[in-house]
């Protein structure tokens, strides 16, 4: 039997996905020292663990290359497309909030608001919501600039503890744009073939889950 | 300007030699087996109007199709899919003709995927629908061809069955909106447990709820059904069960076992499905093979009711399964070049047709000298060269 494949998105998910999967009893030595290899074997080899970039993760899983992924919630908002989200890990938690300079009304003025974010759709989705046109820039670093330099009006981002923008002189304007954790993901064709080591390995790392909380 | 007579479309190849092979294979093997079933073959127009593909009534986002306009600035599509323009034309052309109609297709299907993730846009499919005729005996008829079809290609397929009654039916029972209830759906379609679960949490707690809550997890084999069977009581939702346990057990005879698998969550965006649902998996496809339903309401956006139930079968990702196992048979090399020397060109040619009718395959060279024909045929790997002039000379080529 081929070994079930779950690919890990690299840095703190990771982290945190390995930590469970000890906890509930798989031998996880291989991916501790695993040196510059992507791929590696954990437990008696029944699964193999792939280290891919966030994005990555779902491309691969939707493909069916890898049975099963760990991505955060805002990878998916961002990407979309088709594939079982079975489980909620918990960990990973931060939220997508709005924010803008301080001391400036976001929403004053009949102007279009420009919106700078690393999560193009997010953002488009988020406003569409509200009904509001807005004109959206894509950053890929430090998003908080935009605003400061006088590129946009306000900002959508991943908020943790918000010291990031408080430090910048920004403000938060909504904070409950979108809360976000770490998923797991399973292909469609994956979960119907391989339903029972599929649910075998979701329902321990579910009750490793619980026992955390 | 940039230049791109060299490239081929995003999600779109040109197939050579093993993969054309392939795929025409598993075409043939699938029209084979759908014409065996007493299925007629029809051709539909690669170019549709927009209006019968409207969101509503097909299901796929207008951003997924190719849309061009004609001479008259009338919105047009590159067909996105097969059971559409045969509703159209079974509503139309074939109103009067005696019903039921055993119609199968074969052709491809255009859809824009989003870009850079490996899926084409351009598909093909076959498939067969059955119109005019509603009840069992024609679920059956149908889903004993599409496990003829996969059989003759993949024994190791799945089958999983599903009812787009049972989750109407609990969801009829909550006081929704339009707009939650498609996202629930959506929710039990993607089976996000998390996203399904607080989505119910501000809803009333009823005992529909708490049913609608589990729906995702029911998936598996007959046990599944029983489990549905002790959760529910909702008279209509239990006639669903009640028909998807019949079919079950008669395609059990067919001698199915554990390729025949039950998903009560199987809620396709697709909802022209009235009833029965089902799809089909392989090992090695990252995606389900085949997609099929009972669509009794669809008949109606075009003014001709009736009832009928069809599949589509994904014939590229077949190829690419069968080609990764190798279940695909190699193209014959010939066995033997003709090279006719000059004034007996012709007869190189009967001398051809004559090696191909004792069942040798035979090319006919085209290259100008004999020593070139011999260069060619050592290089394609060919053994024999026959040279054809007043008399035949068989050559070795020692290859």
């Amino acid at each position: 039997m081929k070994p079930l494949r779950i690919a890990l998105t690299k840095g703190r998910l990771e982290k945190d996905t390995i930590g469970l999967l000890e906890q509930a009893g798989y031998d996880c030595t291989a991916v501790r020292e695993k040196g510059r290899r992507l791929i590696l074997p954990i437990g008696n080899g029944e699964i193999e663990v792939v280290l891919a970039k966030a994005a990555d993760v779902i491309t691969y899983v939707e493909n069916g290359v890898c049975d099963l992924g760990v991505v955060g919630k805002d990878t998916i908002m961002e990407n979309g497309r088709s594939f079982y989200e079975i489980l909620d890990l918990g960990f990973g938690k931060c939220r997508f909030a709005l924010a803008g300079k301080k001391g400036s009304d976001f929403y004053a003025g009949y102007n279009e608001k420009t919106i700078a974010t690393k999560y193009p759709n997010v953002t488009r989705g988020y406003f569409e919501g509200k009904g509001m046109d807005i004109r959206v820039i894509k950053i890929e670093g430090s998003v908080e600039l935009a605003p400061l330099l006088g590129l946009s009006d306000a900002i959508v981002d991943i908020v943790e503890t918000g010291s990031t923008l408080k430090e910048n002189g920004l403000v938060i304007i909504e904070d409950n744009v979108a809360p976000i954790s770490a998923r797991l993901i399973a292909n469609t064709a994956s979960l119907k073939l391989r339903k029972a080591e599929i649910e075998e390995l979701a329902d321990k790392m579910e009750k490793e889950r619980a026992k955390m909380k | 300007m940039k230049n791109y007579s060299k490239i081929t479309p995003e999600g779109t190849k040109d197939l050579l030699f093993d993969e054309c092979f392939a795929n025409r294979t598993v075409s043939a093997i699938l029209g084979g087996v759908f014409s065996e079933r007493g299925f007629h073959e029809v051709l539909t127009p690669g170019l549709e109007f927009y209006d019968l593909f409207s969101e509503d009534i097909s299901g796929i986002p207008m951003e997924y199709m190719f849309k061009m306009s004609d001479s008259k600035g009338r919105l047009m599509v590159v067909r996105p899919d097969s059971t559409l323009p045969i509703a159209r034309m079974v509503s139309t052309r074939l109103q009067n003709a005696q019903k039921p109609l055993r119609l199968y297709y074969n052709q491809r299907v255009y859809r824009y995927n989003p870009g850079l993730t490996g899926r084409s846009n351009e598909v093909m499919q076959a498939g067969v629908e059955l119109i005019g005729a509603g009840g069992m005996r024609a679920d059956l008829e149908v889903m004993t061809t599409a496990i003829d079809a996969l059989s003759k290609c993949v024994p190791d397929f799945r089958i999983e069955i599903g009812h787009a009654g049972f989750f109407r039916a609990l969801a009829d029972k909550l006081s929704v909106s339009p707009r939650r209830r498609e996202k629930i759906r959506f929710y039990i379609e993607s089976k996000n447990y998390s996203a399904l679960n607080s989505t119910l949490d501000k809803l009333e707690q009823t005992p529909y709820v708490d049913m609608i809550r589990k729906l995702p997890r029911l998936f598996g084999g007959i046990e599944v059904l029983d489990e549905a069977c002790r959760i529910c009581d909702d008279k209509e939702a239990l006639e669903t069960l009640v028909y998807i346990r019949e079919i079950y057990d008669r395609l059990q005879s067919y001698g199915l076992g554990d390729r025949l698998i039950i998903d009560l969550g199987l809620v396709q965006r697709n909802d022209y499905y009235s009833s029965l649902v089902f799809s089909g998996y392989v090992m090695g496809s990252g995606e389900p093979v085949l997609i099929g339903g009972r669509y009794d309401n669809l008949l109606d956006s075009f003014e001709a009711p009736d009832p009928a139930v069809g599949f589509g079968i994904n014939v590229d990702a077949l190829a690419r399964v069968m080609m990764k196992r190798g279940n695909i048979p190699h193209k014959k090399q010939p066995d033997i070049l003709v090279h006719g020397e000059d004034g007996y060109e012709i007869e190189a040619v009967r001398y051809t047709q004559s090696l191909t009718q004792a069942d040798i395959l035979g090319e006919n060279s085209v290259s100008g000298t004999e020593q070139e024909a011999l260069e060619y045929a050592r290089a394609r790997g060919i053994k024999k060269l026959a040279v054809v002039g007043k008399e035949i000379r068989t050559i070795d080529t020692g290859v």
